[in-house]
């Protein structure tokens, strides 16, 4: 009996620690807009120059219709932005947290509708890779030098 | 017997139950002035290399202790750690949680394919090496049908960098840039130019420990006994079978772990190659630190990561320094290997050989005295 509950206990460990790790390694790559946005009939305008800064480091230099790119890992993300709306103007300081959807492996933010105060769904959408179109003739199937045992150890 | 003819016994007992190490000792003294690497380069390739390596070897261990030899099946542990990266890739599990979640999941498949292989050892009592090198070609078949067929088709692959543009299957390499050196990278010192990395030093160091352990538990003590003689401990009531199975499932689970850990230092995975040398390798280092198919030690291990690798580093470099062709260093090294576990295997036939001379001699100088006390 003792021998069983330990065993079940191991693997209910195990299965907790995979788990946690699923949620706090899942890494996803933030992608900053700094373009205009359309959302209920208003136009949101894109800035002269925004920076974008993740940890205390400087990620992105947006002008417009620039796009800056982070990674994270886990299912929230802090960034600081620091925007210059005119030549020489006054740098406002603006900072953000974000709890990032599961399943998006790759997230879009646009900049001046975040900045806006509009909902999440305005600013946010998932980023969809261009698919590669298939081809067959040139497929790159592993050759025999793949099967090569004689690699670097 | 003078002291002196005794102390020449004793040297020359010493230099050929150390053959292997001082022959390697030799050719490194030979290769590094050739060579003339730098010291601080030449130290930071063995420490990236003992981190990368040390834990696979440590996994073979324990079948050495329960008198199974050299685990060859240790591939299939290695088999199990690059399925599991394959899956952590796909789910975007990246660091040391990617890490983690890897070895996790290899281990219950390292499980499953360590029970298979135990079984079949069981079964090949008496030629374990030969019938796990066979099992290991075997599920490099299986692997293959899974990772080329059914990866993607069957079992749900998500993301394109990782299949084959035909839908299905597992590209030839999987970056793994996303978990590259991050265990190596933490709490990593450097000391004079050599980057020491703590943690994956910690963790080896943590293994040498369990092992040590191990030895000293109701199973471990089991299991030399089972490697002393089986009889004898079938006889003391332990289960052989359970014992032995149980000793190939730990080596596999360990493999697939120290696997995890290679493939997270190099931050790429070669799908179709990475594990079918490995436990060639692997092998050839620790016959290299002095181990033998029935003796091995944490110390072999330590001392055949570091003189085998450091020949690895050397010996290109020194083939195209000699030579002018590095490919004739690189022809070498893999020699070496091959040459290194042959010269184990027909040193340990010798061994067994005169053993059993040694003590059939003792039975019939047994039976002459008897057979006098009789007249």
């Amino acid at each position: 009996m003792r021998k069983i509950l330990f065993r079940a206990g191991t693997i209910l460990v195990l299965l907790i620690i995979a788990a946690v790790m699923f949620f706090i390694g899942r890494g996803h790559t933030i992608y900053f807009d700094n373009k205009n946005l359309d959302y209920e009939g208003t136009r949101y305008e894109a800035v002269r120059r925004i920076n974008v800064s993740v940890n205390g480091e400087q990620v992105a230099r947006l002008s417009k219709k620039e796009r800056g790119m982070a990674t994270c890992m886990g299912q929230s993300f802090q960034f600081d932005i620091e925007v210059i709306r005119e030549k020489n103007g006054e740098s406002e300081f603006y900072s953000y947290s974000l709890s990032l959807p599961y399943g998006m492996d790759g997230i879009i933010v646009n900049l001046p509708g975040i900045m806006s105060g509009l909902p999440q769904d305005a600013w946010m959408s998932e980023f969809i890779p261009a698919p590669e179109p298939p081809d067959e003739e040139n497929e790159e199937l592993p050759g025999e030098e793949d099967f090569d045992p004689a690699g670097e150890i | 017997m003078s002291r002196r003819s005794l102390s020449g016994r004793n040297a020359v007992r010493f230099f050929s139950s150390n053959s292997v190490p001082i022959m390697f000792i030799l050719i490194i003294a030979v290769c590094v002035p050739i060579v003339g690497f730098s010291p601080a380069f030449l130290l930071n390739e063995i420490v990236t290399r003992f981190s990368r390596n040390a834990f696979l070897i440590l996994s073979l261990l324990i079948p050495i202790m329960a008198g199974m030899g050299l685990n060859f099946g240790m591939t299939l542990g290695a088999m199990a750690a690059e399925i599991a990266l394959i899956f952590t890739s796909d789910w975007q599990i990246w660091g040391i949680p990617g890490v983690v979640l890897a070895m996790i999941i290899s281990i219950p498949i390292s499980t499953v394919l360590g029970l298979l292989c135990g079984k079949i050892l069981n079964a090949a009592r008496g030629r374990e090496m030969i019938t796990s090198y066979i099992i290991s070609f075997f599920m490099n078949g299986v692997y293959q049908l899974v990772v080329l067929y059914m990866m993607g088709s069957i079992i749900p692959i998500v993301h394109n960098n990782i299949k084959l543009p035909r839908g299905y299957g597992i590209r030839s390499s999987v970056d793994l840039t996303r978990i590259r050196k991050c265990l190596d990278n933490v709490l990593a010192v450097n000391i004079g130019g050599v980057r020491i990395p703590l943690l994956t030093v910690a963790i080896i160091v943590l293994m040498c420990l369990v092992i040590v352990w191990f030895r000293r538990t109701k199973l471990g003590q089991d299991m030399r006994a089972v490697g002393q003689d089986m009889e004898v401990a079938r006889a003391a009531g332990i289960n052989v079978e359970r014992t032995r199975l149980i000793s190939i499932v730990i080596s596999t689970v360990l493999a697939g772990i120290g696997m995890v850990i290679y493939l997270q230092n190099m931050g790429d995975m070669a799908t179709y190659s990475s594990h079918s040398q490995i436990g060639m390798f692997c092998i050839a280092a620790l016959l290299v630190g002095g181990a033998s198919v029935d003796r091995a030690s944490i110390g072999n291990v330590f001392l055949g990561v570091i003189l085998f690798h450091t020949m690895f580093i050397l010996a290109p470099a020194a083939g195209a320094k000699i030579t002018g062709n590095e490919v004739i260093g690189e022809y070498f090294r893999v020699f070496v290997s091959y040459g290194v576990i042959t010269i184990a295997l027909i040193m340990y036939e010798t061994k067994k050989r005169r053993e059993k001379a040694g003590m059939g001699e003792l039975l019939a100088a047994a039976q002459r005295e008897e057979e006098k006390k009789h007249a």
